[in-house]
């Protein structure tokens, strides 16, 4: 690669060769898992779509899907409704507060999930902190629950998502110019129309990659519906999990994954080419 | 009301509901802080009375030391394999702008936004073809598939804050691919790299679904452990584990935050 070779030298040459290495680990550790998944679901019983047939025909599973979306959905909704206000505050601080706050932002990041879930089981145990702060207040007279249902779900996972939201919130509102602001107050438009005219379609960018980003990484959650979810309500990554460990049926497993999948990889490649038309420069770059 | 007014009570309320998500965000872990300390067998806020028994109980059981080192063993290797391979995909795919590099960093990126679930089904096979399911090599190369991208993103946000002139000029004054890395390049993007392999270390530190499948009970580690034990039922050992983590997690984040700090005084000099 070098000029003493007598080739005719190329820089982009000596890239490709740097990076055949990486893609040649992600090419046996990661596409081929990720193939043998995809070939597994269609063995097993009669004809090839037999496992899809079993996915989509069985109330049961389908159930499960549905249920995916409706927590994937309304755990963004919610991420959104709470993010929107609290990143628009913490974007207009400067100096210490920006960094406090950051901090704060960022903490449960480093957090592990598994810690941070089990956090949730401890306050929302039947004579847990949140009862007895409930009752102690005399909202309640007896204690509720939070766990084994769809409260706690939403709960934890609001949490653990959460600052996948502000972040690129953040960013965003910290790029929009308080000058556009002020100038659409001058020219006579009240708060809530500067706002609906000017803001929110300058945030739109943080918005997108916000709910993206909680989307998608919501329709694969596992620990927190395993340990906080009832057994009525399942998400599919923990059905895919107990019918690999306990009914031992990979095949109908790698149906579910290889359903999951396509929807993730769906989602993920429109988001891509949306903020790559909106000139926002797509997740890759 | 004017909106002058009703303005500023919007304002009041906007900081006093985001002090209030900042607490949510904070407050479920450091509840467990107190409890480890607990006295008693049972979970209760405040705790009864103070003791380290359960650190105590912690350390006398094998399994949780156990564990423990397993984390360190697994997590080491895994930042050091995902910074040597993110650094080189990182450079690849940024420096060199050819045919294919982009389609080739989707792929280097997508282990992170696909389902963990999907590529533990689809390792352990493979993993169990090569009997490396359950062993060490088996997990760290499960992690390393999805610490790759992580140490990507930051060197690709390393390398795109100077132009590749500075290694054009290293190239045409006769350095060599080695001296101009090791000069010029490594120097620029040193503190992503860094920041990069304790992202990875974190995030094998911590992983669960990957450890499931792909670790025995002799290489099993702590989230592992954790996640067990809480199926079973909730003391105050698995809070005491718990702090330890929390402990190691905060260290690493501190020295990032430092890392950072002297990053951007160095680029604003």
């Amino acid at each position: 690669m070098q000029g003493t070779t007598g080739r005719i030298w190329s820089p982009a040459r000596g890239y490709f060769v740097i990076l055949s290495l990486p893609v040649l680990f992600l090419l046996v550790f990661f596409v081929w898992p990720m193939a043998g998944v995809v070939l597994r679901s269609f063995e097993g019983g009669e004809g090839i779509f037999s496992q899809y047939l079993t996915v989509f025909e069985r109330s049961s599973y389908i159930k499960v899907l549905l249920y995916t979306l409706q927590v994937a959905t309304t755990v963004t909704v919610l991420c959104l409704l709470i993010a929107y206000p609290v990143a628009a505050l913490v974007a207009r601080l400067q100096g210490k507060w920006l960094q406090i706050a950051f901090a704060l932002i960022l903490v449960p990041f480093w957090t592990s999930t598994v810690i941070r879930t089990y956090a949730w089981m401890v306050l929302f145990q039947r004579k847990g902190v949140i009862n007895g702060m409930l009752i102690d207040m005399g909202l309640i007279a007896e204690p509720l629950r939070f766990m084994h249902n769809n409260i706690g779900v939403h709960i934890g996972m609001v949490h653990i998502m959460l600052p996948f939201m502000l972040l690129p919130l953040i960013s965003a509102f910290r790029n929009i110019d308080p000058s556009y602001m002020r100038a659409a107050g001058v020219l006579g438009a009240n708060p809530i129309r500067a706002f609906w005219h000017v803001y929110l379609p300058l945030s739109m960018p943080g918005v997108s990659a916000g709910v993206a980003l909680v989307f998608i990484t919501s329709l694969g959650f596992f620990i927190t519906p395993a340990l906080l979810g009832g057994a009525h309500n399942m998400m599919v990554a923990v059905l895919i999990e107990q019918q690999v460990t306990i009914t031992v049926n990979w095949e109908l497993a790698s149906a579910l994954a290889s359903v999951l999948l396509l929807v993730t990889a769906a989602l993920y490649i429109v988001y891509d080419w949306v903020s790559r038309r909106a000139g926002g420069g797509g997740v890759l770059d | 009301m004017t909106w002058n007014t009703s303005g500023r009570l919007a304002r009041i309320f906007l900081v006093v509901f985001t002090v209030a998500v900042l607490i949510y965000l904070i407050m479920p872990t450091f509840v467990i802080v107190p409890m480890s300390f607990s006295s008693k067998s049972y979970l209760s806020f405040p705790p009864p009375g103070w003791s380290l028994q359960w650190y105590q109980t912690m350390m006398e059981r094998h399994d949780y030391p156990q564990a423990f080192w397993n984390s360190i063993k697994i997590g080491v290797p895994v930042a050091l394999l995902s910074t040597t391979l993110g650094t080189l995909a990182a450079l690849g795919v940024v420096r060199g702008r050819f045919f294919g590099s982009r389609p080739m960093s989707a792929v280097v990126i997508a282990p992170l936004m696909l389902p963990q679930i999907i590529l533990a089904i689809g390792l352990y096979p493979i993993m169990a073809k090569f009997g490396l399911a359950g062993s060490y090599p088996g997990v760290v190369i499960g992690h390393t598939v999805i610490c790759i991208p992580l140490v990507f993103i930051t060197v690709a946000a390393s390398l795109k804050n100077y132009h590749p002139a500075y290694e054009y000029a290293a190239m045409t004054l006769g350095a060599n691919w080695w001296q101009t890395f090791w000069h010029v390049t490594f120097p620029m993007i040193r503190v992503g790299v860094i920041v990069g392999g304790i992202l990875a270390f974190t995030f094998s530190f911590d992983e669960l679904i990957i450890a499931l499948f792909l670790t025995s009970p002799e290489t099993r580690t702590l989230p592992r452990l954790l996640w067990e034990d809480l199926r079973q039922y909730v003391t105050p050992i698995i809070a005491s584990a718990t702090t330890l983590v929390l402990c190691i997690s905060f260290i690493l984040f501190g020295a990032v935050a430092l890392l950072q700090r002297h990053l951007s005084k160095a680029t604003r000099s």
